[in-house]
């Protein structure tokens, strides 16, 4: 006998050995970033945009000079310097790198997080609107998230990221300066929202027809009220599964515009542009890129994996037909 | 850049231009011929003569657009003696030193076959007013030029031409003792008469050079070919100008310069202009110092420009603060190495020069300043472009505002952008940002007009303090119209330590630079202007 749908869903998904090792790694990422005051204050005793080109820190007892004279930064000195330095300094500036990398990882997280949740939240909103009501209102809903759409996500994204870069954001009431996190938190939410409307979208367009939903329609219900009490609630699992796959996609795209100088702005820390400092140090201290691409690597897997499982629990018959159709899977008849 | 741009950009060792044999089968086995290829971190501001005040754009030009005067292709002091171009001698001065005469040589031809005249000199100044060069400042002393400027002349009247005789008369409104230099300039490189008087960089006018540009994608690459009328015309009217020896030069940008040394090492690349990146100096001078690479001096100024029309930097205690709060040993490891520290406007190797030292590095004065001033605005923008270590001495600059007490936000623009951006005064928030200053010509008062109060302009603004005290803009002046000599270097030397009383500029280093070459290049030819970088006529293959 099976319980509730979340019930349900909840048992496949804790029978899904990916998605909780994701679940896992997830967790730990986030439990990684969220201790970063702790490690700066308590251990490392600086912030993540603090200088030290000229100090020396003290390891097993022998003075080493922060970055050299040359300019090469100090190593990972682990536990040597009582957790100072623990992965060692960031380049010239002498920041510390583990306190770098923590700080990075909530910029990363919350852009991607944010961004996602913007982008979900609106393509649900005109996927309603374009689903229910069809007619002209589609029409137009339907032209602008395929003119959106249109363009790759990464060059959209250094477009509007370069353009927001020198003077910020000034939308009336909405005003954001040039280097806030805002700016590429904005610019994931805008570029993503198409790809989570469009199959949300023809998700509506088949529950239109449904028989509850016309059911409540001849019932005399408002279509705010068909929107979101008949069709919202059928909308979620699809949503979720696409929130999580979105997460992953857009801590991407924030590393590319981070790279790419079109994101997070120096000196805050994200990993991406941790990889573009990094990356001019690559031949004297690899491990400065080698770190930050790690991190955005496991929590894209933890990410993907994540959604895998949670698409499997809470809507097993698009997986089943989506593998069916690739050859990938054999669906199991339920026993009788 | 002010030429700042240029190896600012370089200044960290960012930029590359690749020069490389190209092309033709087993072109690198001969000395002649072949094609350059060279790196650059980033392009130039522009590639049209009236315009660019970048050391790429002129490094890019020297070759190509000629002055009636030109430098030396010459290393060291050499390498500063002006020489005569498209004109056949140096001018004649006036005894009240306001009136120059120089004769253009007769049958000189631009690249496309058509003639150069001596017309050509007098359109070629106004087209530098008409498009607001940012070397404007320097020819504004000709008579007619600020009427010409504000629009209350149709022509410079200062200037007159005669293109039968080729005798080109230049009269002054005073004595003007760096003129010489300045007609060395790229700014006044001869282009025909009629040349629209906006941005050419998209397709470069002819050329009266040994090469011409051919192709240009501003911003990416931009390529040259030896000027058809050089060999059997204008080299034989100019002997004492080099002519190259490969027949095609390929410029291209490659914003990683750790790319660029590796291309080097692989020969794909004959020559990145910008210093090594920081981390590969020690492995390149471990394995190439002496037969493909060699640090070389240079005239110029790192520094960090304040507002002075702007609180907080508007109090010169603030100003003072700043100086005392950096810290030399910092930005010379920022630096790897490759600058000297400086508190002066002045380089050593400038006439003029005499060291000082103002504000020894001590945090706890700069606090009692910043105390004493009590700025009530403490929000500051940091400026700077996109190439390190430039950026990281900004972001330096920016923990040491905040540890003053500031709230200090750092931009990062794009190298190409960056001068455009920050020498318009209405770009909002101009509080203060990084900067390198290398020069135009061998000349302290070249250093100083970038503090002159009478260059400030809405656009292309190399004055990029603001300070305007009208005392020392009359002494920059009264020693502009004088010849240099030792009472004048004096004089200047006073007034280097009267700017830094002031301290709209904060600076920190004197650049080395480094050249770096391909193993097939002959690196003993090649020639490192103290003006305009590596030579590129200088360049030919093993």
């Amino acid at each position: 006998m099976e319980g509730s749908p979340r019930r349900t869903a909840l048992r496949r998904l804790r029978g899904d050995r990916g998605a909780i090792a994701g679940l896992a790694l997830f967790a730990a990422i986030v439990v990684f970033v969220l201790a970063a005051p702790l490690w700066a204050n308590h251990v490392a005793d600086t912030g993540p945009n603090a200088t030290h080109t000229t100090e020396k820190v003290e390891v097993d007892g022998e003075p080493r000079e922060v970055v050299s004279v040359e300019g090469t930064p100090v190593g990972p000195l682990w536990l040597g310097a009582g957790g100072k330095f623990f992965l060692g300094a960031d380049g010239r500036l002498g920041r510390d790198e583990m306190v770098r990398l923590m700080y990075g990882g909530r910029t990363s997280l919350f852009i991607a997080l944010t961004a996602s949740l913007i982008a979900t939240l609106s393509a649900l909103a005109l996927a309603l609107l374009a689903g229910y009501f069809r007619g002209w209102v589609d029409a137009v809903i339907s032209f602008l998230l395929d003119v959106i759409w249109g363009f790759p996500v990464l060059l959209l994204g250094i477009a509007l990221g370069t353009a927001l870069a020198v003077g910020g954001l000034d939308l009336g009431p909405i005003s954001i300066s040039a280097g806030s996190v805002w700016i590429p938190t904005l610019i994931g939410g805008f570029v993503f929202a198409s790809y989570i409307a469009r199959p949300l979208r023809g998700e509506v367009l088949a529950l239109r027809e449904q028989e509850f939903v016309k059911a409540a329609v001849a019932a005399g219900a408002s279509p705010w009220r068909v929107m979101l009490r008949e069709l919202l609630p059928n909308l979620w699992p699809t949503a979720i599964v696409l929130f999580t796959v979105n997460v992953a996609n857009m801590m991407l795209l924030e590393a590319g515009l981070s790279f790419l100088g079109a994101g997070v702005q120096a000196p805050d820390a994200s990993w991406g542009t941790m990889i573009a400092g990094g990356f001019e140090l690559i031949f004297s201290s690899p491990l400065l890129m080698i770190l930050p691409s790690t991190l955005i690597f496991l929590t894209v897997l933890s990410l993907n994996l994540i959604g895998d499982g949670l698409g499997a629990a809470l809507n097993p018959r698009s997986r089943a037909t989506i593998e069916a159709h690739t050859g990938r899977f054999e669906p199991k008849r339920e026993a009788a | 850049m002010r030429k700042l741009g240029a190896l600012l950009a370089v200044s960290g060792a960012m930029a590359a231009f690749a020069i490389g044999m190209a092309g033709c089968g087993d072109s690198n086995s001969a000395k002649e011929g072949a094609t350059l290829k060279v790196s650059f971190v980033a392009g130039t501001d522009y590639l049209d003569p009236q315009l660019s005040y970048t050391a790429e754009g002129w490094s890019s030009m020297y070759n190509t657009y000629l002055p009636l005067l030109t430098y030396a292709h010459a290393e060291g002091d050499a390498g500063n003696e002006v020489i005569p171009a498209l004109a056949e001698d140096l001018p004649k001065i006036s005894d009240d030193g306001k009136t120059y005469e120089l004769t253009l040589r007769k049958g000189l031809k631009y690249s496309d076959g058509k003639p150069v005249k001596a017309s050509d000199f007098k359109a070629t100044v106004e087209r530098l007013f008409e498009v607001e060069s940012p070397g404007l400042p320097f020819f504004t002393d000709i008579v007619g030029a600020e009427d010409f400027l504000e629009g209350k002349a149709k022509e410079i009247s200062g200037i007159e031409t005669s293109d039968s005789t080729g005798e080109i008369t230049i009269q002054l409104v005073r004595p003007r003792g760096p003129f010489v230099s300045e007609l060395a300039t790229p700014f006044v490189a001869v282009v025909p008469a009629g040349t629209p008087a906006k941005d050419q960089t998209p397709n470069p006018p002819p050329a009266t050079g040994p090469y011409e540009i051919v192709e240009s994608n501003p911003g990416r690459s931009w390529s040259y070919r030896r000027n058809p009328e050089w060999a059997s015309t204008n080299a034989k009217l100019m002997p004492d100008l080099p002519s190259g020896h490969v027949d095609r030069i390929e410029a291209k940008v490659v914003s990683n310069d750790s790319t660029q040394v590796s291309e080097i090492e692989q020969g794909d690349t004959h020559w990145m202009f910008d210093p090594l990146p920081a981390d590969r100096v020690a492995e390149v001078r471990a394995r190439y110092d002496g037969t493909q690479y060699r640090t070389v001096p240079s005239n110029s100024t790192y520094f960090f420009w304040m507002n002075t029309t702007r609180p907080p930097f508007d109090d010169v205690k603030v100003r003072q603060a700043v100086n005392h709060a950096l810290d030399p040993a910092a930005l010379e490891r920022i630096n790897a190495g490759e600058i000297t520290a400086t508190q002066q406007i002045l380089p050593p190797e400038m006439p003029g020069y005499e060291q000082f030292e103002l504000y020894p590095h001590d945090v706890k004065k700069a606090e009692e300043l910043i105390a004493e001033a009590d700025p009530a605005d403490r929000d500051v923008t940091v400026w700077t472009l996109n190439i390190n270590p430039n950026d990281d001495a900004a972001a330096y600059y920016q923990d040491v505002l905040n540890k003053l007490g500031f709230d200090a936000e750092l931009k990062t623009i794009n190298a190409n952008n960056y001068f455009t951006v920050i020498g318009n005064t209405s770009t909002p928030d101009l509080d203060t940002g990084w900067v390198s200053f290398f020069q135009d010509y061998p000349h302290p008062d070249d250093f100083f007009r970038q503090l002159d109060g009478t260059n400030i302009s809405p656009v292309n603004n190399i004055n990029l303090a603001q300070l305007d005290d009208p005392k020392l803009n009359a002494k920059i002046e009264e020693l502009a119209e004088q010849q240099l000599g030792p009472e004048q270097e004096e004089e200047y030397a006073e007034l280097d330590r009267e700017f830094m009383e002031q301290a709209p500029w904060a600076p920190y280093g004197n650049r080395s630079l480094s050249l770096f070459v391909s193993e097939d290049v002959d690196f003993d030819e090649v020639i490192w202007s103290p003006t305009f970088s590596g030579d590129l006529t200088s360049f030919q293959f093993e």
